[in-house]
């Protein structure tokens, strides 16, 4: 299935639903009410509003520290990730059903829990893995209402199987920018304990691990300190060469204090990210 | 995009005349539809044939003002074919839904035999 680049399946645009929220105008409203990628569109549009909205109103905007970059990587992952791309099988009670959840619906759905955090916007998302390699009782993860702890456990008995077999072990990537002032390392572990659980309540995949990467600290003007004074190109920085400490982002004892991680060193610029058992 | 299922215009030639077989697709479709939407965590039913991948269908809906059923139900020799697309809410696990959603379909559908084709499109709201 090919679609332009700027629209989602249904033929429309980021920009139809941006306008669509600014001025409550769009070419067909009645399809709004039916088309589940566009209301996805427009609920990752509308937190990301309020991200904005939240920025606005701290000293982020009077440093002039500028969103246009991270926003604009948001934006452009989002035309990626609200197609329903590939089916992910669901066992079925049946022979003759088949199940399935799309690669969008849940990729929306680690959008929404990434979101709902204070000061946390998602940025990149991405499953990697044998999704869509079936349901078979050998090859099955996790099944339904499940802990962390079982996703685990499931996810160690996996290991014990065949690489390349149906079911096996998948891997969720997620980038975020956090605003400055909210604490990374603990949102980062908030968050992935938020995602083990609500993946493994919500799907059957069998989640080996939870790389969160911070990739933007929206963070206010340089300090009078020389050793913090990177945060300009953190804040307004995609690149990953400018997420170095940020990207640690997550709980442990080597994770680097909050108040510090707007201070990254400078040889320290290989993008991090952790790979941690969800 | 891997949706497989024929289009309900697409269908094997029915032994029924076209006009009423159709009918009967839609009657079973809007018979259906309460039936999915009254299995518990079902948020919303969408559309089960993306309109752009049934411009035929949309043109007709188009000029004749019918609105295109939201459940997709094809009349096969060997069973009724049913796909549908739902949203489910982050209360209950969608895979439990979808599968009571099938439950429910089958059941109401028997004795004839049933092939039943659930997406789950949105999680939450």
């Amino acid at each position: 299935m090919n679609t332009p680049d700027d629209a989602l399946e249904c033929g429309h645009s980021l920009a139809d639903l941006s306008t669509y929220l600014d001025t409550g105008e769009i070419a067909d409203p009645d399809h709004l009410k039916w088309c589940p990628e566009c209301q996805a569109g427009l609920a990752s549009l509308r937190r990301l509003s309020d991200l904005g909205s939240e920025l606005l109103n701290s000293d982020v905007a009077d440093a002039g520290s500028g969103s246009d970059d991270w926003m604009q990587s948001i934006l452009d992952n989002l035309r990626l990730e609200l197609r329903p791309g590939r089916n992910i099988p669901l066992r079925s009670g049946h022979p003759n059903d088949s199940l399935f959840e799309t690669e969008g619906a849940i990729t929306a759905l680690i959008r929404s829990v990434a979101d709902s955090l204070p000061g946390t916007a998602a940025g990149k998302c991405r499953l990697h893995g044998n999704i869509t390699g079936g349901t078979d009782d050998a090859g099955t993860g996790s099944t339904g209402v499940s802990t962390g702890t079982e996703v685990e456990a499931a996810a160690g008995a996996e290991a014990e199987t065949d690489a390349a077999a149906p079911g096996t072990g998948i891997t969720v990537e997620l980038e975020i920018a956090v605003v400055y002032g909210h604490p990374m390392a603990q949102r980062a572990a908030e968050l992935r304990r938020e995602l083990a659980k609500t993946l493994a309540f919500q799907t059957e995949l069998n989640v080996e691990a939870i790389h969160i990467t911070v990739t933007d600290v929206l963070a206010p003007s340089a300090p009078s300190t020389p050793e913090t004074a990177a945060p300009e190109t953190a804040a307004a920085g995609p690149e990953p060469t400018e997420i170095a400490a940020a990207g640690s982002g997550a709980p442990g004892p080597e994770a680097p204090a909050p108040s510090t991680r707007e201070a990254p060193e400078p040889a320290d610029t290989e993008p991090t990210s952790r790979e941690d058992q969800p | 995009m891997t949706e497989q299922l024929e289009p309900v215009g697409m269908a094997p030639a029915p032994t029924t005349q076209p006009a009423a077989a159709n009918h009967a697709r839609s009657s079973v479709a809007e018979d259906l539809l309460p039936v999915i939407q009254g299995v518990g965590g079902v948020a919303a039913v969408y559309q089960a044939q993306p309109l752009w991948q049934s411009i035929a269908g949309a043109a007709i809906a188009a000029v004749t003002g019918e609105s295109l059923p939201l459940v997709a139900v094809t009349e096969g020799a060997e069973n009724v074919a049913v796909k549908v697309r739902i949203g489910v809410d982050t209360a209950l696990p969608a895979p439990k839904v979808a599968r009571e959603v099938a439950d429910a379909i089958r059941k109401h559908l028997f004795p004839r035999p049933a092939a039943v084709e659930v997406y789950v499109v949105k999680l939450g709201q």
